[in-house]
């Protein structure tokens, strides 16, 4: 009932055939994650006019986390990762995703402060 | 009042003819524009400040479904170019006052963005995931029962042992992914390691033990490649998606 992703992992089959190799425009949808990890932390950076600090992208990837389905939708499909975060649920258990959750918590609050510290200024290639 | 509009950019190529980005439409459905200047192009649409101003990106960046469209669209505009000519995608949110100021960044990254441009000629970024099911731990160290007195110490001890088995388990599967990854390598001009994907973003079962871009000569039939070193491979799942733009490999600096 609960079973994270059973099945396929989401980003099967994009992959082209022998021969059609120049890059069209978009084969089939891209997973969203790829394009996203693709244009926020990789590509060419070059400091624009208008300053934006992408460097908060692991902030922006929890907060992508939590929006990826609503709640109901999400509860349909399956999905109750949110169950074992600590951020948003007291039920978490003693596991191993509630301890690499906890580790990856801990690491983006550090990071958050390095952040913070560093006031957010310029930009940085990944 | 003052301009309210900026230039978006989207990728910074060479020879990237105007009408080579007609299918295509900017960001809002502006429409795409190049601007060229010492033999680059730069893709570029009007924006909104409102919208694409400090401001409202910052506010922006929080909503997912403006992201994503965002992404996909930045993503459609640089396939478009790249299609058409070497190309450099830019971060995500790259905004300048005008044209003028699309120029002077040209100018001043001029020398590093032809070398950018030069290694990733006639090249192509492929992805390569690989997973593995959840726990795969192998059989060996024998788990004691705790029983009796001094179970505490039981207790703690088989905690250890687990975290051992699990430890080596981890070595197993890490050594299958650098394994993998550089049996691909050979084949590549370049590769590089990206962090595994969460899978709560993704929602792929297992654990992601290889998350990897290469940079691929244009026309190699490379989904093959990964299909018949995966299958040497038994204990990975992997798959291959592309062909991408090469943004893991259009960086100014040598990589």
């Amino acid at each position: 009932m609960t079973q994270r992703g059973a099945g396929v992992p989401a980003a099967t089959g994009s992959r082209n055939l022998a021969g059609q190799s120049a890059i069209s425009a978009a084969p089939q949808p891209a997973n969203l994650a790829d394009v996203l990890e693709r244009v926020l932390d990789k590509g060419i950076v070059i400091a624009g006019d208008i300053r934006v600090n992408l460097l908060d992208i692991e902030l922006l990837t929890i907060k992508i986390r939590l929006l990826v389905a609503s709640v109901d939708k999400a509860a349909e499909m399956g999905i109750d990762w949110w169950r074992h975060d600590p951020m948003l649920s007291s039920q978490a258990e003693d596991d191993d995703r509630q301890r690499s959750l906890e580790e990856e918590n801990r690491r983006l609050r550090e990071r958050i402060e390095a952040l913070e510290a560093s006031d957010g200024r310029g930009n940085r290639d990944g | 009042m003052a301009e309210s509009t900026g230039r978006y950019l989207y990728a910074i190529g060479r020879g990237i003819p105007p009408a080579a980005l007609e299918a295509e439409a900017g960001l809002g459905e502006a429409p795409l524009r190049v601007v060229e200047h010492r033999g680059l192009s730069a893709v570029v649409s009007d924006v909104d400040l409102e919208e694409y101003g400090e401001e409202g990106l910052r506010r922006n960046l929080e909503d997912l479904r403006w992201l994503e469209y965002v992404a996909r669209t930045h993503d459609a505009v640089v396939r478009a170019a790249a299609a058409a000519g070497p190309t450099a995608p830019l971060r995500l949110a790259t905004v300048c006052f005008d044209d003028e100021q699309v120029r002077r960044r040209i100018d001043e990254w001029h020398d590093a963005l032809e070398r950018a441009l030069d290694r990733v000629e006639g090249r192509v970024e492929w992805s390569v995931k690989a997973y593995v099911p959840d726990r795969v731990v192998p059989a060996g160290v024998p788990v004691a029962a705790a029983t009796g007195p001094g179970a505490g110490a039981a207790y703690l001890r088989r905690r250890k042992e687990e975290t051992v088995r699990r430890q080596q388990a981890d070595e197993v599967v890490a050594r299958d992914a650098d394994d993998l990854y550089d049996a691909l390598a050979a084949s590549a001009v370049a590769g590089r390691r990206l962090r595994p994907q969460d899978p709560r973003l993704t929602q792929h079962a297992g654990t992601m033990t290889l998350n990897a871009a290469f940079l691929v000569e244009d026309g190699v039939d490379f989904a093959a490649l990964v299909e018949e070193a995966a299958r040497s491979r038994p204990r990975l799942h992997a798959e291959s998606a592309g062909p991408w733009p090469a943004y893991s490999f259009a960086t100014l600096e040598e990589s």
